[in-house]
């Protein structure tokens, strides 16, 4: 009950959040130099057809109808028209959002499953040689950008050892699977290093605390302290750490998307800004700050689950 | 008479016999940089939708192979009359649309109509010219307000494509937008009648054009073409990763190759690296109004100084540091070789770097004066041009900087003047020079590529030539345009690229033409 209570405050207090987003994507697209009139006319159309454009999609409105217009069609769930994609905005971001969101949550799936063992065993081999060999790869991992890590992945297991194929998207699931592993990994690579050097140092830190000894002294068998004591308050911080790593793999979608000729929300993004296709790029910022937003939601809730000295509030 | 019919049959059973060799079926792969948005001839205004208007659709003529002249298309005859007013053409007897449905005079005079209704087309432009289209059968009479020299490469390029009318009045949608869009997306085969139809279409990221089996032209094996069951597009926008998928045998052809992997391609064995002769030329406009946008009076715009700058351009260097070899420095100031009545002027402002300085310093210009290049933010060509040229200009005592914005800044800073050089590209949409002519020259049109440039005796001859039904007459104009452009010099004078595509040797007969279409009618793919 109580934390339905609290999830449903959450909600309320994010509407202000949106408006803010909204107020910052409405005024940066149009402080961008270069207008969508001229973006979508082409170079060579004429004045007068880039004119009859700009009034076509409203721009010689002055801004504050502009932004009414936007904000009152938003909130009744109408998002505009693509420029770009001559069809809805909404139909294009439904299209869309599953293979971002798919993407992400095995980008995070697979960064777990990469960094949390490796944390294990290097926090268990504090200061030997399992742990510098760990941690030495996953700096250079940090210091990588993602597209030469995409490309150098592509060039080797897919092109060459034709374990992976280049580009697509798939059709069933575990198409799907087969066909992102190698975007998935790209990004999960970057985000495992973070979360393997917090979650090692979360480690060793409640090794060292004084239940834990307390338990070895009891004679608690190992498996059962990893498991119940260590694990479970390590994550902890974890979780804060991978909620708000969700903008960095978010945007790492940008670059992903494009390499890997993945059709998500990124690559269309990156196409939108280009476009200056204003509605589009507005529909994606809110779509990702939504998205954002829910996921910091999910992370407090789960921290609260994991550690109930944190109640909600 | 009857040993000459056998004759004649057994001749050309003979000859039929290795052209019934002629491989069919398959699918072809293609890998595509970006995608097709909306495939309708008159709202294509893209070149990823411009390039694929053949495929889906036919021009009642169509342009030679060398793109000098028209022959027949859909229109099996065709004629224009004594005083240049009346175009008559014969539609074929037969042709059926993809789904097999007949077309008419009606379809005829529906498709020019809309394509010349400035309230729909934004190509209407070049359509000025038509007082009236008219259907009698399979008569079709074109008639002009003016004399036009254009009107029959007009009738063989994309934009007057014919559509079915059936489907555009039993289409979803108030508007004709909204009915071509409902058209495309419902992938019917009923909307064109040429070699493939749209029959998948995934937004951003696939297309699959299916053989159209009602298609009129023949093969070598006397069959319907195309050889091909299907082509499927794959959108891969990033160059490596297209690469890499042809060289993982995912896809059997990929465009635009950076030219810097052209000769990695050429050396492997099993792809076979093509590069199709264009009409793309890259140059740069120069700013030649007196003043700059902020006022300031700018070194630019005497003459003198645009031409050292041509001059101490050394195009075989650039063209070895940027296209890596494969390209030719610009032989017309105002049209690639390909283009009808280009005038070769080659060597157009050889090396010279005496005469740059002689130049540079008849014009009195200062020493350290320095020059904005606006490029586009990314370009690896675009910074290997702004690093050549800064160098090659600085014996001139030009000091070269570097300004970096993307496509859509550039496009409103060649509209507002806000620039002193900038890097531009073109390629033909139609197969006569007056096109890219008007757009490079001719100051009503678009200021003479926003370089401001302005001249009474070229806009007379551009207009004069508009008129003009004598080719050798109109030829003349042009070539009187070009040689008062190359010395005005209002561009920097580069080069031409051809279109480099990579294929597997298994593809034969596919064809990107200098306008840059993509042709699958004869392609085949051997498995």
């Amino acid at each position: 009950m109580s934390s339905l209570n609290y999830i449903f405050k959450r909600l309320l207090m994010m509407v202000p959040t949106f408006f803010l987003v909204m107020v910052i994507i409405f005024l940066l697209v149009r402080m961008l130099p270069g207008d969508p009139a001229i973006a979508m006319a082409g170079d060579r159309a004429s004045d007068a057809d880039i004119q009859a454009i700009r009034e076509r999609l409203g721009l010689t409105e002055p801004m504050l109808v502009q932004f009414w217009l936007f904000l009152s069609n938003t909130v009744q769930g109408d998002l505009g028209r693509s420029i770009l994609m001559r069809t809805d905005v909404m139909d294009v971001i439904v299209d869309r959002l599953p293979v971002t969101v798919f993407l992400t949550v095995y980008s995070v799936i697979l960064s777990l499953l990469i960094a949390g063992p490796l944390a294990f065993v290097a926090a268990l081999n504090r200061g030997r040689w399992p742990d510098a060999v760990i941690r030495t790869i996953f700096q250079i991992g940090l210091s990588m950008p993602v597209f030469y890590i995409g490309l150098v992945l592509l060039t080797f297991l897919a092109a060459q050892l034709r374990l992976f194929p280049v580009g697509g998207y798939g059709d069933t699931f575990s198409e799907k699977l087969y066909h992102l592993f190698l975007p998935s990994v790209t990004v999960a690579l970057y985000t495992s290093a973070i979360i393997m050097r917090n979650l090692r140092s979360a480690i060793i830190e409640v090794l060292d605390a004084e239940y834990v000894q307390f338990a070895r002294a009891k004679g608690l068998p190992s498996r059962l302290i990893l498991g119940r004591h260590v694990l479970r308050n390590a994550l902890i911080s974890t979780v804060t750490l991978l909620g708000l790593s969700i903008g960095n793999l978010m945007s790492g979608t940008l670059v992903t998307e494009t390499v890997f000729a993945v059709p998500g929300m990124g690559r269309l993004m990156l196409e939108a800004i280009f476009a200056r296709d204003y509605p589009l790029i507005q529909g994606l910022t809110l779509t990702f700050a939504v998205l954002v937003s829910f996921v910091f939601l999910m992370t407090d809730v789960f921290q609260s689950r994991l550690d109930p000295r944190m109640r909600l509030q | 008479m009857q040993l000459k019919s056998v004759l004649g049959l057994v001749l050309a059973t003979t000859l039929a016999v290795p052209a019934l060799a002629q491989e069919r079926g398959g699918t072809l792969n293609f890998a595509r940089y970006d995608g097709s948005r909306l495939i309708d001839p008159i709202y294509a205004d893209r070149n990823p939708d411009i390039w694929m208007v053949g495929s889906l659709f036919d021009t009642l003529l169509r342009g030679s192979a060398d793109g000098n002249s028209v022959e027949p298309g859909l229109a099996e005859a065709f004629s224009v009359s004594e005083d240049g007013k009346t175009v008559s053409l014969t539609l074929r007897e037969g042709v059926l649309f993809a789904d097999g449905a007949p077309m008419t005079g009606d379809d005829i005079v529906f498709s020019l109509d809309r394509a010349r209704n400035p309230d729909l087309s934004p190509w209407a432009g070049l359509l000025g010219s038509i007082d009236t289209v008219s259907a009698d059968g399979n008569a079709i009479t074109i008639a002009l307000k003016d004399p036009d020299p254009t009107i029959l490469s007009m009738l063989a390029t994309f934009n007057t494509a014919i559509v079915s009318k059936a489907a555009f009045e039993t289409a979803a949608g108030e508007t004709d937008q909204d009915k071509s869009a409902a058209i495309f997306a419902s992938t019917s085969a009923g909307v064109g009648s040429g070699p493939f139809y749209l029959c998948g279409f995934e937004q951003g990221s696939s297309m699959d054009f299916c053989a159209n089996e009602n298609y009129w032209r023949n093969g070598a094996d006397g069959k319907p073409l195309p050889y091909l069951e299907a082509v499927h597009f794959e959108i891969i926008p990033d160059d490596a990763t297209r690469i890499l998928s042809l060289q993982a045998g995912e896809v059997d052809a990929a465009e635009f190759i950076p030219f810097s992997r052209v000769a990695e391609l050429e050396a492997d064995s099993n792809i076979n690296m093509q590069l199709y002769p264009s009409t793309r030329i890259i140059y740069s406009p120069i700013n030649t109004r007196d003043t700059r946008a902020d006022g300031s009076p700018n070194p630019l715009a005497d003459a003198r100084v645009r031409q050292a700058l041509n001059y101490a351009t050394n195009k075989d260097a650039l063209i070895g540091v940027v296209l890596h070899g494969a390209g030719q420095p610009m032989s017309s100031p105002l049209m690639a070789k390909a283009t009808q009545f280009s005038t070769d002027l080659s060597p157009l402002y050889a090396f010279d770097m005496e005469k740059a300085k002689a130049l540079v310093t008849e014009a009195g210009l200062e020493q350290g004066t320095e020059v904005t290049l606006t490029t586009l933010a990314g370009s690896a060509d675009d910074s290997t041009i702004f690093a050549a040229l800064q160098q090659m200009w600085a014996p001139l005592g030009i000091e070269l900087v570097v300004e970096q914005v993307d496509g859509a800044t550039r496009g409103a800073k060649n509209r507002s003047g806000e620039f002193d050089i900038h890097t531009y590209g073109w390629v033909n949409d139609v197969n006569d020079p007056s096109q890219v002519v008007g757009w490079l020259g001719y100051t009503p049109t678009a200021k003479a590529v926003g370089t401001g440039w302005e001249n009474a005796e070229f806009n007379t001859l551009f207009e004069e030539a508009a008129n003009e039904m004598d080719p050798e007459a109109r030829k003349v104009k042009f070539a009187k345009m070009q040689e008062l452009y190359a010395n005005a010099a209002p561009l920097l004078f580069m080069y031409e690229t051809p279109f480099a595509v990579a294929l597997r040797t298994a593809v034969e007969g596919y064809v990107q033409t200098p306008l840059g279409n993509n042709i699958f009618d004869e392609a085949t793919v051997s498995r």
